[in-house]
């Protein structure tokens, strides 16, 4: 501790010289109220709106994360556990605009914990934290208790359908929708039955609002009405065994809508167990009944949804969102905010697209800068571009300093916002146009590429791969083998050495490369060896060292079976291990392999992985 | 030290306005203690805390426990059923353990003063986190976190800031081991693989002029000092270099008796030419990167006499980096030496409920748990020959019953009621008990007879509490602390014999197990209060899953009790909103209805919608097993939230489990199933069930094969 003592205050030196402007309003469930109101505002007067989100875990070991070779399908796969697996804690939302070289931005840190403020079970049962990344956070500062005592919660979308049928909150009906069918027998006496009782509690009702009955004179009257309170007016139930019923009740009510008002009880698992009618003094009174029953859903509804709100603020702005790792963004959002995450990548963009209509990953767009495209770390590349070209931005946040305790947490918004907004100045697009709100054509082409593995935007078209010919190799997946079951002390030069003699198809060119300790990916660049060299692997003509490498546990497996250990989510800590297991799996038949499948990766001559970053 | 003085000041607050609340709510004004908190450890005070807790163990009559985790059941079908056998219950723990992390680790030593005739407690707060201290070359450390445990933690102030920053790390028995096999396992290959790496170093190319020019002048210098040195054998050996800038970047020094120089500022790759330049041009001279004391990496050229020389400064090197290694592991051991300390001290280790506790142990610091309860408990008797659980003491001694008044036994009412004198700070609150036991708390050089940190829910207090509460169950009992000598183990006391080693396996069944025999009893005592169900058979027990989530148990019971009869079924008991335990009268039943579902499943075209169980098996996703299949799904490291999924994640592909074929003769010729009434209702081709059997275990059986098999690999 005391060596972090040491670190801190000059780390907030640090912070405060770089940020001198910078205030990040750092929002907690004591001051979300009226932040959600300003943040509104904000919104409807941004052009962009940039986030950044702070989790508790990515990757559980060194091929979970995104690789060179990964398609879009395995990238979601991968995307997708590390959703489900762990948690939101801190989610920054940064709506800006760019005026010439001037940035507006507005940033807000909402501190999030997935309390069950319901107790219904939900929004999280419970979620995994990577001790790494926790200790990583800590590093940096990050006040644990502050986002577990006072993090907003919050519902997804599907979530919030699921906790209304299961709070049974009484639904006011305000229209009802006439039923085709014509009423049986026994509907016609049920409806009379109920109407005639309706009539006569109405009756009554309004006959003893005059006069005032001693008290066991209306205790007594009560008991036999049947009649309750609602607030101060009078109301009572009426039971019902099918949605049948409810529908000819609230039929029926319609002739008494002058002073009545319906509302639904619901039954445990979603059906009806009553339909309440209230009984009003006047026309007016019923208005304000009504206003009245409608708050109070509005003020429930807010209470369930918290935080996601907010998203339902940005979705509904149509604001481009800004993101830097969009995919892995994208999925936590989803998941945590929308419904759960789709089996694979097609459904999600799908159902993404209907709430996110245009989403800039600020990766796209240091593609087109050669020596940025495998930058992964913001400040890294703001340096460079800093160093590079002359592209001055000016930014300016709109927050009044609120008393400095020190809180470092959520600048990466604001950098996300910078960053953006330089590359739009050194790549020469204006990203407004006066009088329009919609994306500018120049960014259209950048907007909605989620896969940190497609190399450009230009790619999706026409296939052009351009500038970077000289040390990227596109390569069909067809020609990638996975190789493992060697020694792990097995460096990538010597397992292409012991390769080299062992068979005939390794004297055409090829190359390998380690993805993890216990597994090799192998490139064939001729066509047709990939093939040539698993029948090889599978036959019993193997014969020479190829053999020996196969006797001491040598094997292989196509891109396909890669594929599978992805979608059926065999996620364990070494790549062979996993590749094995999906080698087992009985269900090899599986079409897993629609046409759509983009079957082209990339093949980095220089790829290295580095196995020291986890 | 921020992190401990935080938590110092809250505990300190927090103690401060309970005192001040107290007045108004009890009806003792008398103010409690002293009020100083319990002693809080994290990893700065780790080390002089550890050797205090040492001499206090030592001395110390037992030692209470307790922990915080972050989580307890990580699906709510996990938790603690009516319908789990012992051998499920342990598997539920096992995986509570296994996903959960311990977050505080409260130890309190419990020693008999006799010159005051009182306990002297110390209670000790240890924050814990698992940090990954050693680059493990596996999956990363990951911990599960239950929302509402962490939610409880919140509202008892927890400290989650001082467990992730300042909290203890630890490896366990099996960690450390694995750590050092590897670390043997390098070193045995370095020594084999010398010349490998020499030549890879060969492998240097000098493309650039800069290298070329960088390496002639490195080889002119080492050549300049070396014949320096061998001129000048008996004077000083002192090389003048150039400019300053040199004399910084070539320091002669001494390493391992031999002169050598070492090596600052250059950048990797110049390192790299160094090591190739003295490789090729030096016989007498070596490159050698040593680890230093205090972990900084130092390169150095030293100057051997011989080719033995050679091998041996080599040897001599490899053995420093494996000692500076070994160092590296056992200093990450950290908090376990803890649990050493309880284990070879073989104090007797209390506890309130707490077989998860105790697992937990296992799984953190000794090492994975074992597949069966058996095993596992007759390793973990190896470790702790004397464990005693105070909520068992409570409820199985019929004095002690009374004492408790039939209040409940958690462990805040039964300090509140058995140790007023300490949790209200009055002498006896009415009820003349026997003899109070006195308690004194010494936390570092502060002692006080009358002592309230009010830190209910910090593990040190909450062990704190559980050893209050034994000692006074002791006395009630009519241990007489007085007469008991320093020398003789609790443990064998006789008063207590009977219950020390006895845990709850659950406490919402009351099965017991014995640590020492590892066999598992009914409920001890008198009588059990919480055990409503008459003995629950197991062979009788069908699980059902996947059917429409509107049905309620009782329209499940009116269905199968259509087809049956209307006693057939016993009982029905909803694991979560997903899947049903329904338990029959005979176990014949079991194999009856699988044998029917899947008779009508398998005929072609929809189930008649008259068919009594055409209810249950709509939407064609109902499934139907046998208890064991529960077990075999309680066993996988999946956890999704509801059955349903679970069963699905697992692997599980069939619709109905078809049972071994000695069960569905016996249920064949147990014959109710024909007598019945509702015959009637099942069509035609069940009575060709008895051929179709047949056909059905075989490839049913095949099925459950390949569930089980991807569930133990699912496991490994």
């Amino acid at each position: 501790m005391a060596a972090l003592l040491s670190l801190l205050p000059q780390r907030r030196c640090l912070c405060t010289k770089s940020h001198k402007k910078w205030s990040v309003k750092q929002v907690t469930k004591t001051n979300f109220e009226e932040s959600l109101s300003e943040i509104k505002t904000h919104i409807a007067h941004s052009d962009f709106i940039a986030v950044s989100l702070q989790r508790t875990g990515s990757v559980s070991a060194p091929w979970h994360r995104f690789l060179p070779f990964d398609t879009s399908h395995t990238a979601y796969a991968k995307a997708k556990r590390a959703a489900e697996r762990f948690q939101l804690l801190q989610f920054a939302v940064c709506p800006f605009s760019i005026r010439d070289s001037k940035l507006l931005a507005h940033p807000y840190n909402f501190h999030l914990f997935p309390r069950d403020e319901l107790k219904i079970g939900m929004p999280s049962y419970s979620f995994s934290c990577q001790t790494s990344y926790l200790t990583s956070m800590a590093r940096e500062g990050f006040d644990f208790n502050a986002c577990i005592y006072d993090g907003i919660s919050y519902l997804s979308r599907a979530q919030e359908s699921a906790a209304i049928l299961q709070m049974r909150n009484p639904i006011p009906i305000t229209h009802v929708v006439k039923s085709s069918s014509t009423p049986s027998v026994a509907d016609s006496v049920f409806i009379e039955r109920i109407k005639s009782r309706v009539k006569y509690w109405r009756n009554a009702c309004k006959d003893s609002s005059g006069n005032r009955d001693e008290p066991l004179l209306s205790s007594l009257r009560k008991l036999v009405l049947g009649t309750e309170e609602y607030g101060s007016r009078p109301c009572m139930n009426i039971d019902v065994c099918s949605e049948r019923q409810v529908q000819l009740v609230l039929e029926m009510l319609e002739e008494f809508s002058d002073d009545l008002v319906p509302l639904i009880i619901p039954a445990k698992g979603g059906a009806t167990q009553a339909v309440r009618v209230i009984l009003t003094s006047s026309k007016e009174d019923k208005v304000l009944l009504q206003n009245e029953l409608q708050n109070l859903q509005e003020e429930q509804t807010k209470k369930v949804r918290g935080f996601r709100e907010v998203i339902d603020l940005i979705s509904a702005s149509h604001r481009p969102v800004v993101s830097h790792n969009s995919l892995n963004d994208f999925t936590f959002i989803h998941s945590k905010f929308l419904t759960p995450l789709p089996p694979n990548v097609d459904e999600f963009m799908c159902s993404l697209h209907l709430v996110f209509p245009h989403i800039l990953d600020v990766q796209q767009l240091m593609k087109e800068i050669g020596p940025l495209r495998k930058v992964t770390n913001i400040p890294t590349a703001i340096s460079y571009l800093k160093d590079h070209f002359f592209a001055p931005i000016d930014m300016e946040t709109l927050h009044q300093d609120t008393a400095n305790d020190g809180k470092i947490h959520g600048h990466n918004v604001l950098r996300i916002a910078h960053l953006f907004a330089k590359l739009c100045s050194i790549l020469q697009i204006a990203p407004t146009e006066s009088g329009n709100k919609s994306l500018v054509p120049a960014l259209e082409e950048y907007a909605n590429i989620l896969n940190p593995c497609s190399m450009s935007p230009q790619e999706s078209t026409d296939g052009d791969i351009s500038i970077w010919t000289n040390n990227t190799r596109k390569v069909s997946c067809e020609h990638l083998v996975f190789l493992w079951g060697f020694k792990r002390t097995m460096t990538a030069g010597i397992l292409k050495s012991l390769l080299q003699g062992s068979h005939d198809v390794f004297s055409e060119e090829f190359d390998v490369r380690l993805v993890d300790k216990s597994c090799a990916i192998v490139v064939f660049w001729k066509p047709g060896l990939s093939k040539t060299f698993l029948n090889v692997m599978n036959s019993k003509e193997i014969c020479g060292s190829l053999r020996e490498l196969v006797s001491e546990g040598l094997r292989a497996a196509c891109y396909a079976t890669y594929k599978r250990v992805c979608s059926l989510g065999i996620w364990e800590a070494d790549l062979a291990e996993s590749l094995e297991k999906a080698l087992e799996e009985p269900d090899c038949l599986r079409k897993t392999d629609s046409g759509t499948n983009p079957l082209e990766v990339y093949w980095f001559s220089d790829l290295v992985i580095n196995l020291d970053e986890l | 030290m921020n992190a401990h003085h935080r938590a110092t000041r809250r505990a300190l607050s927090r103690a401060l306005s309970r005192a001040l609340a107290r007045p108004f709510s009890t009806s003792s004004p008398k103010p409690s203690g002293a009020a100083f908190p319990l002693k809080h450890v994290t990893k700065s005070n780790f080390e002089p805390a550890l050797a205090e807790l040492r001499q206090h163990l030592r001395a110390a009559d037992f030692v209470a426990i307790d922990l915080e985790m972050s989580g307890v059941t990580s699906a709510p079908w996990r938790e603690s059923l009516e319908f789990d056998r012992s051998d499920v219950r342990y598997l539920k723990v096992k995986d509570s353990a296994e996903k959960f992390a311990v977050l505080q680790f409260g130890v309190c030593p419990f020693r008999w003063d006799p010159s005051t005739h009182s306990f002297v407690a110390h209670p000790h707060n240890f924050y814990v986190f698992p940090r990954q201290e050693l680059p493990v070359d596996g999956p990363s450390y990951e911990f599960l976190c239950q929302t509402t445990s962490i939610d409880f933690l919140a509202r008892y102030q927890f400290d989650f800031n001082a467990c992730i920053y300042e909290g203890i790390s630890y490896l366990s028995r099996q960690q450390e081991h694995e750590a050092l096999r590897r670390l043997n396992g390098a070193y045995e290959d370095t020594l084999s693989d010398t010349r490998c790496n020499l030549k890879e170093v060969r492998d240097v190319r000098l493309d650039r002029m800069a290298d070329i020019l960088f390496t002639e002048r490195i080889k002119n210098r080492f050549s300049e000092w070396r014949d320096g040195l061998l001129r000048d054998r008996i004077g000083g050996f002192q090389l003048q270099w150039n400019s300053n800038d040199s004399k910084q970047q070539f320091q002669t020094i001494f390493f391992k008796m031999r002169p050598a120089i070492s090596l600052t500022g250059f950048t990797s790759h110049q390192f790299k030419l160094i090591q190739w330049v003295i490789n090729k041009h030096f016989e007498d001279l070596t490159y050698v990167h040593v680890t230093g004391e205090n972990f900084c990496s130092q390169q150095l050229v030293v100057y051997t006499e011989s080719k033995d020389d050679i091998d041996l400064l080599m040897k001599e090197v490899k053995d420093e980096h494996r000692r500076g290694a070994e160092m590296k592991i056992q200093s990450a051991i950290g908090f376990r030496q803890v649990i050493d300390l309880l284990s070879s001290e073989q104090k007797l280790i209390v506890g309130h409920n707490c077989f998860l506790d105790i697992a937990h142990v296992y799984s953190k610091f000794l090492g994975p748990l074992p597949l069966t309860g058996e095993e596992f408990v007759s390793s973990i008797n190896k470790y702790f020959p004397h464990i005693v659980d105070t909520k068992l003491l409570l409820n199985a001694n019929y004095v002690l019953q009374q004492r408790m008044n039939k209040s409940s036994t958690s462990l805040s009412s039964a300090f509140a009621r058995l140790c007023s004198q300490i949790a209200f700070g009055s002498e006896s609150k009415g009820l003349a008990f026997l003899q109070p036991v006195q308690v004194e708390v010494q936390v570092d050089d502060i002692r006080t007879s009358n002592w309230n940190s009010g830190a209910k829910h910090e593990a040190g207090y909450d062990a704190f509490m559980t050893g209050c509460i034994f000692a006074q169950a002791c006395s009630h009992l009519g241990i007489d602390f007085k007469l008991h000598l320093p020398s003789e183990n609790l443990a064998h006391n006789e008063k207590l014999y009977k219950q020390i080693n006895h845990l709850y396996l659950s406490w919402t069944n009351g099965d017991i197990i014995d640590l020492s025999t590892g066999k598992i009893e009914e409920p001890l005592g008198t009588k059990y209060p919480k055990k409503q169900y008459s003995k629950i058979l197991f062979e009788n027990i069908i699980l059902i899953w996947g059917f429409p989530s509107k049905l309620k148990a009782q329209e499940i019971r009116q269905c199968i009790s259509k087809v049956f009869s209307p006693t057939s079924v016993t009982s029905v008991y909803h694991l979560d909103e997903s899947a049903v335990f329904v338990q029959f009268s005979k176990a014949g039943f079991v194999s009856d209805f699988l044998v029917l579902k899947e008779t009508l499943e398998r005929s072609d075209g929809p189930i008649s919608v008259l068919h009594p169980l055409a209810k249950l098996l709509e939407g064609g996703n109902t499934r139907a097993a046998s208890y064991e299949i529960y077990k075999d799904i309680c066993s996988s490291p999946i956890s999704e939230v509801l059955f349903a999924d679970q069963a699905e994640a697992v692997g599980i592909k069939w619709k109905t489990q078809v049972i071994e074929p000695k069960l569905a003769v016996e249920s064949q010729e147990n014959g109710s199933f024909r007598e019945d009434n509702a015959i009637r209702n099942v069509p035609k081709s069940a009575e060709n069930s008895e051929h179709n059997v047949e056909k059905d275990i075989l490839s049913g059986h095949c099925e459950i094969i390949d569930s089980l098999s991807t569930a133990e690999a699912n496991q490994m």
